[in-house]
């Protein structure tokens, strides 16, 4: 099993410069402490920055101002022990599901025995076994989104970083996904940060929730959100946190971040 | 924990019903079906045609004639001559230029395509000499090598060179760059990137190329063969035309047009073998 990451954000602030405008404050001083085990969301409009946050504690990005480290470490560029699912599957379309996973394991030092334990495991966590030979595109979005989320746990990392990952798929594989990543995360225990628009789907997994607001770029309201799980989404205290989440939202954002949400 | 099962439940129902496709092996399958008839209509009617044609006598023997004049014509040339030893020769040719063309537009190609530098140094040389065509590179080769194969290879393989150096490079320089960022998440090394990332993502290109170089070396063999030398199916194309012996002549065109189509269908083949995770492939 993982061992959950301690991550700390202090005071991270982000400028992005283009040619003949002005400066853009992508991110303003910015502080977040992740407890180890936690499930944190990250809620706010377009352009606030949170995917930008993303990119910085995965280590694409290394042009910030302030700190952020994990278990009291610096982060630097990427490391196995950060995992992260993006939007977009990024599964490679000529390497089947099992190839794919076993990318993730190429530089972890293991056994080829240890490897291939790890890929059948997590890909039997995700509930795709019976697939393993599959190419992606053989496999619906909902299914290829499952084998991101294998690969990015196969490692097993510290913290999990989710940019997004139901964003592109239909309402109803986005529920069951959902209560998918609430069991993985249940069952892994490690430290996963979730980036979304969806408030309920932020409500209905996190700890905590962090909204974001534009220009610039900063968290305006942090919740923590102590229902049990599993969750109801009907359930009276869940509309009612959904309900805060969206007005923390709509006061700080404008109508578009309303719109957005 | 019920909540669990639901949702291993769920999950199966999204495996079970979504669209895992039912042609996982239907590359393999479709290889083995009856070959489609509907391409051999129009080559039997041109048969057809040609056997009227030479039957009423609409165009004199000498310019066109009978099929059946024209296998016995293969035939004489098989036995008593020595078309097999002449197409060998085409063959030989064509397979050795293909070889060390393409090797070496991968080589250069990929060396290109990961370094702008080399891009850079190779660039203004390859696309001047790219515009001098194989054919007008002949006369002088000739003049260094002879009018043996050598010369010949060495035309060609400039030919086949080209094609596939420019898609290589292309192939690379167009890898998405999420892929690139994914590898870079994954920790892959600069090795590891190139072999598991870059290379497969511009096979498809480079497998067009090799498809067309393959096509066109066969081509150019031919017009080779016929500006010097004294053996291939090119000779014996020009050599059938000066002696009038147009039954001779069509055998040889027919013959190369068949190993034309030959050589595309295998390229075609293995580029459907090597592609085989690519969607819709199959058109």
């Amino acid at each position: 099993m993982a061992t959950p990451g301690h991550l700390t954000i202090r005071n991270v602030s982000k400028t992005y410069s283009l040619p003949g405008r002005p400066l853009v404050n992508v991110l303003s001083r910015v502080n977040l402490d992740v407890e180890p085990g936690a499930f944190v969301t990250i809620v706010g409009p377009s352009g606030c920055g949170k995917s930008t946050l993303l990119r910085l504690i995965i280590g694409l990005d290394y042009d910030y101002k302030g700190e952020i480290e994990l278990n009291d470490k610096r982060i630097v560029g990427t490391a196995l022990s950060r995992g992260i699912v993006f939007q977009d599957h990024r599964l490679l379309p000529w390497l089947t599901l099992e190839q794919n996973i076993g990318l993730s394991l190429e530089n972890s030092g293991w056994t080829r025995a240890e490897k291939d334990l790890a890929v059948r495991e997590h890909i039997a966590l995700v509930g795709l076994s019976g697939f393993e030979k599959a190419y992606p595109h053989e496999l619906s979005g909902g299914m290829a989104q499952r084998a991101a989320i294998a690969r990015g746990l196969a490692s097993r990392p510290e913290i999990l970083l989710l940019d997004e990952p139901l964003g592109a798929l239909d309402a109803l594989t986005r529920i069951h996904l959902q209560d998918e990543i609430q069991r993985i995360w249940e069952v892994e225990g490690v430290t996963m940060i979730l980036v979304t628009h969806d408030v309920e789907e932020a409500v209905f997994l996190s700890n905590k929730v962090v909204v974001m607001a534009a220009k610039p770029g900063r968290i305006v309201e942090t919740l923590d959100i102590d229902l049990p799980f599993p969750r109801d989404r009907a359930d009276p205290a869940f509309v009612a946190l959904k309900r805060r989440i969206l007005t923390a939202m709509g006061e700080d954002g404008g109508k578009t971040a309303t719109r957005a949400a | 924990m019920s909540h669990t099962s639901d949702t291993i439940e769920a999950a199966a129902v999204e495996a079970a019903t979504v669209d895992l496709p039912a042609h996982a092996e239907a590359p393999g399958r479709r290889g083995l079906q009856l070959p489609n008839l509907t391409g051999f209509i129009l080559p039997f009617i041109i048969l057809v045609l040609w056997q009227t044609a030479a039957t009423y006598k609409w165009i004199d023997p000498v310019f066109l004639p009978a099929p059946l004049t024209v296998v016995t014509a293969f035939w004489k040339m098989l036995t008593k001559q020595k078309l097999a030893f002449d197409f060998l020769a085409s063959i030989n040719i064509v397979g050795q230029a293909f070889i060390y063309g393409s090797a070496a537009a991968l080589l250069l190609g990929i060396a290109a395509g990961l370094s702008r530098k080399v891009e850079e140094f190779f660039g203004p040389t390859f696309d001047t000499i790219r515009h001098i065509p194989g054919i007008a590179w002949l006369p002088l080769i000739v003049l260094w090598l002879g009018i043996g194969a050598p010369a010949k290879i060495l035309v060609i393989a400039k030919s086949v060179f080209f094609p596939v150096f420019l898609n290589t490079l292309q192939g690379i320089r167009n890898v998405e760059k999420n892929y690139i960022e994914l590898a870079k998440v994954l920790t892959l090394t600069r090795w590891q990137l190139i072999r598991k990332v870059i290379l497969p993502a511009a096979m498809p290109s480079i497998m067009v190329s090799l498809r067309y170089a393959a096509g066109l070396a066969w081509a150019l063999v031919v017009v080779a063969e016929g500006l010097s030398g004294l053996e291939g199916l090119g000779f014996l194309i020009f050599r059938a035309q000066g002696l009038l012996l147009t039954d001779q002549l069509l055998v040889c065109m027919v013959i190369i047009g068949l190993v034309g189509f030959a050589i595309d269908r295998s390229m075609f083949l293995a580029q459907k073998r090597v592609l085989k995770w690519k969607q819709g492939y199959d058109g």
